[in-house]
């Protein structure tokens, strides 16, 4: 830390964040008639680029401007603060001018806001609190809130108030270790300092003692700095993805059988009245965390007693007619999966750089993502600047054609003269909209921060080829938070233009003039909100928000206002998919609002609160747990047995006016968005050796496994289709059986062809075209999950399988 | 639940996008500048509670997005406002047009009786300027409105821009008040009674309650 130092020129010093209305409560090595004055806390940036937190009295900042002195000329432009004015001080300028505090980022270790956000620490030394401040306001979260885009820190293990400093200069805190442990009960922690000055005139006693038990605030540096200079998602994710290199591995072992017959183990206690409910079984089995058919059990007996408040059973003569008031299913607790890693990337891809198996792919990547360095290539095909089936060279074709192109219509702005410009307004606005905005975009990220910066003249660029590409669409405010996690990942100028236009052509319905499109996803929003939350949807609608307009910048720049960087990221290519059904992203919303859901209500938040807690959640969101929410929260409403029309258009659903088995295979635009994948890839039929066991009750269906050449699932055949019909509950038993088959040789490229085994190739009567087929009164459909998990639909039941073998088949 | 105040004030800034809509409200609520601001998408507000001869006034100014495609979403917030402030900024001659365009949106979907004020903001930025002072000053003129130079970055007129407004839709309110009252319930100069008739007057006066 070094004090004092208004010697550096103004002009190249930015402050690039002030905050007004702060006191010097404490300060080592400052006296004590420099301490309580008020002054402005700011993030400072110097002339090198480096930063620092300066603290400037109000009395130097708000001198006259008609001092003589150049020097302090220039500091006056600071401002006049009428706010916090303290006034009368000496005009002792070298004084005033050695009571600037500074410290720089660099040397910052820790940080601390107690006091309910009026106190704010620092320190650049372990063990001692070197500064402390007071926000007169009451508001030093906001303070942190931008210094924390300068530093990188981490919470202490056992003070959340306190912050770490993660990404230290290395070479200093080396340094500084050696008698930094010495000094901690020789310096003074200054915690207690101001305290011990205001109070030792009235109370010198238990103002002393007080000193003495807040020498407790002394930081110890532990290993947290380490700790905390990896995320600890980062280390679940490479624990996860060791752990299935490790069952890959086991799974080996059993390659040499030739079968591997994976049962899905929950044999279910059959018991009656339960309706056509979802038994989701998910992927916690695998990872050993409970028991699957506990699992299930639990979800039986909540829907079970679910049942017992709102079913009214009425007995027919036949059957028993079950009416349930609308009550949802529970909610499958789904896991994440782990990202699209580099090897299988490579290995879904045939020799000559087709990706063969595209299903699976965003299969994948819906479930877990995709490895942050292959984000770049796989970007391109999801966001269809790259079409999946183009070989290397088609694609080298592809990008110099749309390196041209993209250049052509940067031309044509660029070649504009300011004489055309001044006669063009249509295209002046645009422009000073789009510089507007680039001003004003991400650049607390190192990428785009600072003064001229060059990646945002192509941010600028890029947007501005945009307006010429697309000139009805013009720029409108957002297109720049779309763009800006595209052109930092991807760093290439035509790269990120063509994603973009992607992306772009994803959303376009957000920016349209008249907002027709934003106002059909709020309307749709609050539609699924009523399906999935009736209470919170009324809630909502009594409180006069029922037009969901709070949940505006949430959908017109696809919650990118609402997370990190990294999180963003692996929020919109898991969107991209477009799975597990269309318009999944207004599932993102019912999933977050879902969580609030007891504060909204509990604390009866109304219009402007409501607004308020929306907002404020902005980068307080967990993107795994929302995702694995919003998941669970579609299987909920897809199972639903009251699922009505409006819910199924929203999902992109055929509407059950319709019959399933005609809708199916349609090959119109809710291909990408349905959940059919399509699985024909097998077609050959296979005998098929159905059997069935009542296993003691008529209500409970059993497939039994079947040995074959091929892998598949062995269903009742027609005979047997009146187990269904009759049964209240289908409790089904599924074998799978693999059958290692190599095409060719094990190579990379083979292994993506293994992935054909994981399609059914036999039924027993007819096979539909999406891979389901048909038993009894209606069809099964089957969708290939990706990490293995197989889900079978019967009549809107929904049974997910986790097969471990289809990854082990692609090791 | 002892309330924190004696009034609410609903009030909003509107104005072309980049003028400083936000830096004005992040002044005044939070007495700070951002040099690294992000454009407004959709709309929030913030709350100060400010003193007003001796009540505590409670602001609730809600910031909106000012490109002109989100008008039809911003416009729902402007129900219940009470005082609005059309902000352009000295260095952009097209927000300073754009205020009449601005002030006939307001006439489209405010109350009528809303108070309003017009800041020339950004005013530290002598040697961009594009809008003299006098032109500001004549528009408001014409108009009949109020008007001041604001700086949000070197806090510049911020306060007394919020207080004016505030000061006048209190005035306001109790001359209406005053107005509905008999004659002889008139006392102090700014005492202000809640509104004690169960009559319900059309405006958002009515649901300024004073305690
Ligand atoms: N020099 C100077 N710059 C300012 C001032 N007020 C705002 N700015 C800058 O002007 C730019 C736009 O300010 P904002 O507050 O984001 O503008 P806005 O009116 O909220 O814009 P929208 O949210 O797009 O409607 C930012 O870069 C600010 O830093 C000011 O008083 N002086
Ligand atoms: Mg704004």
């Amino acid at each position: 830390m070094s004090s004092s130092s208004a010697e550096d020129i103004p002009e190249q010093c930015k402050d690039l964040f002030t905050q007004d209305g702060v006191l010097l409560k404490s300060c080592i090595g400052r006296s004590i008639n420099e301490l309580n004055s008020i002054g402005m806390l700011c993030i400072v940036q110097n002339a090198d680029s480096t930063k620092c937190v300066e603290w400037r009295p109000n009395d130097l900042i708000t001198i006259d401007s008609d001092t003589q002195d150049q020097e302090w000329a220039v500091v006056n432009t600071i401002g006049r603060r009428q706010r916090t004015l303290s006034g009368n001080m000496t005009s002792d300028y070298a004084t005033l001018r050695a009571r600037i505090i500074k410290i720089p980022l660099s040397e910052l270790k820790t940080f601390r806001v107690s006091r309910n956000n009026q106190q704010m620490q620092f320190s650049t030394k372990p063990g001692v609190w070197q500064m402390s401040f007071y926000f007169q306001h009451g508001n030093a979260e906001i303070f942190v809130a931008y210094l924390k885009n300068h530093v990188k820190t981490a919470k202490a293990r056992n003070d959340k108030n306190t912050y770490i400093v993660v990404e230290p200069n290395r070479e200093t805190q080396v340094l500084n270790k050696s008698f930094a442990e010495l000094d901690i009960f020789t310096e003074n922690p200054t915690d207690v300092v101001w305290s011990l000055v205001s109070n030792l005139r009235q109370r010198p006693y238990e103002t002393t003692m007080e000193a003495f038990s807040k020498l407790t605030d002394i930081v110890y540096y532990g290993n947290e700095a380490m700790n905390g200079k990896r995320d600890v998602s980062e280390e679940v994710a490479d624990l996860l993805t060791k752990s299935m290199s490790a069952m890959e591995d086991s799974t080996a072992v059993t390659r040499s059988d030739e079968y591997e017959v994976i049962s899905v183990k929950p044999t279910l206690p059959p018991r009656p009245c339960i309706p056509r409910y979802a038994l989701y079984y998910g992927n916690e089995a695998m990872n050993g965390k409970r028991d699957v058919s506990e699992e299930v059990a639990d979800l039986l007996t909540k829907s079970m007693s679910a049942m017992e408040d709102s079913t009214a059973v009425t007995r027919s003569d036949e059957y028993e007619v079950i009416s349930v008031k609308p009550t949802l299913p529970p909610r499958p607790c789904i896991p994440r999966g782990t990202p699209l890693s580099t090897e299988k990337w490579d290995g879904l891809q045939d020799t000559d750089g087709r990706v063969t198996e595209v299903e699976g792919v965003k299969q994948l990547i819906f479930r877990g993502g995709v490895a942050h360095s292959i984000r770049p290539s796989v970007w391109k095909y999801l966001l269809d600047y790259y079409p999946w089936t183009m070989t290397h060279s088609e694609i080298k074709n592809l990008q110099r054609r749309k390196t041209e192109e993209y250049f052509s219509m940067k031309l044509q702005w660029r070649s504009m003269t300011e004489g055309q410009e001044s006669r063009f307004s249509e295209y002046r606005e645009r422009k000073s909209l789009v510089e507007k905005d680039v001003n004003r975009t991400d650049r607390t990220h190192p990428f785009y921060a600072g003064e001229n910066n060059p990646n945002l003249i192509v941010l600028q660029d890029i947007l501005m080829t945009y307006v010429m590409y697309n000139f009805d669409l013009g720029y409108v405010q957002g297109m720049s938070d779309i763009l800006a996690p595209l052109l930092l990942l991807l760093g290439n100028e035509v790269d990120s233009f063509w994603c973009f236009a992607g992306f772009m052509e994803k959303i376009a319905p957000n920016f349209d003039m008249d907002q027709a499109g934003m106002k059909q996803q709020l309307l749709h929003l609050q539609q699924l909100l009523t399906f999935a939350s009736p209470e919170l949807a009324q809630h909502l609608a009594q409180k006069d928000s029922g037009n969901m307009y709070f949940c505006f910048r949430w959908l017109l720049v696809w919650f990118k206002r609402e997370f990190s960087h990294r999180d963003i990221m692996r929020l919109w290519e898991v969107l991209w998919t477009g799975l597990p059904c269309a318009n999944f992203h207004l599932f993102i919303c019912v999933a977050i609002l879902d969580t609030e859901k007891d504060i909204l209500i509990g604390k009866d938040y109304g219009f402007t609160e409501v607004l308020k807690h929306v907002n404020d959640l902005s980068m307080r969101l967990d993107v795994d747990k929302i995702l694995s929410t919003a998941e669970g929260i579609y299987h909920q409403i897809v199972s639903a047995p009251h699922l009505t029309d409006q819910i199924r258009v929203i999902l992109g659903l055929p509407t059950i006016g319709r019959s399933h088995t005609e809708d199916s295979h349609s090959d119109t635009e809710d291909k990408e968005a349905s959940p059919k994948a399509e699985c024909s890839r097998t077609n050959e039929a296979s005998r098929s050796n159905a059997t069935t066991n009542g296993n003691g009750t008529n209500q409970r269906v059993l497939f039994a496994p079947e040995a074959d050449e091929y892998d598949r699932f062995i269903w009742p055949g027609e005979h047997n289709s009146n187990y269904i019909k009759t049964a209240k509950t289908l409790y089904i038993r599924i074998f799978v059986r693999w059958r290692h088959r190599l095409v060719s040789s094990p190579t990379e490229a083979s292994t993506a062809k293994t992935l054909t085994y994981i399609c059914p190739v036999a039924t027993p009567t007819s096979f539909e075209p999406n891979g389901g087929f048909n038993i009894g009164s209606g069809t099964v459909l089957v969708y290939f999950g990706a990490t293995g998990s197989v889900t079978l639909e019967y009549n809107g039941i929904q049974i997910s399988v986790v097969t471990k073998t289809v990854w082990a088949l692609l090791a | 639940m002892a309330k924190t105040y004696d009034c609410l004030f609903k009030l909003l800034l509107i104005g072309d996008s980049g003028v400083g809509k936000t830096s004005i409200l992040f002044r005044f609520s939070e007495d700070a500048f951002n040099i690294s601001f992000i454009s407004t998408i959709g709309i929030d507000f913030k709350i100060r509670t400010i003193d007003l001869d001796g009540k505590k006034v409670k602001l609730q100014i809600w910031d909106t997005a000012g490109q002109e495609r989100f008008r039809t979403i911003t416009t729902a917030y402007y129900r219940g406002s009470m005082g609005i402030m059309l902000v352009y900024d000295v260095t952009n001659e097209k927000s300073f047009e754009n205020i009449k365009n601005w002030i006939r949106n307001i006439e489209e979907n405010a109350s009528a009786d809303v108070e309003k004020m017009i800041l020339g903001n950004k005013c530290d930025l002598d040697d961009k300027r594009q809008v003299s002072k006098e032109r500001g000053e004549q528009l408001a003129i014409d108009y009949q409105i109020k008007f001041v130079e604001t700086s949000a970055k070197d806090s510049l007129n911020v306060e007394y821009a919020f207080y004016t407004l505030a000061r006048d839709i209190k005035a306001k309110m109790e001359k209406k008040q005053e107005a509905s009252n008999p004659p002889g319930a008139r006392s102090g100069a700014h005492v202000l009674r809640a509104s004690d008739q169960q009559r319900k007057p059309p405006s958002w006066l009515s649901r300024c309650s004073l305690l």
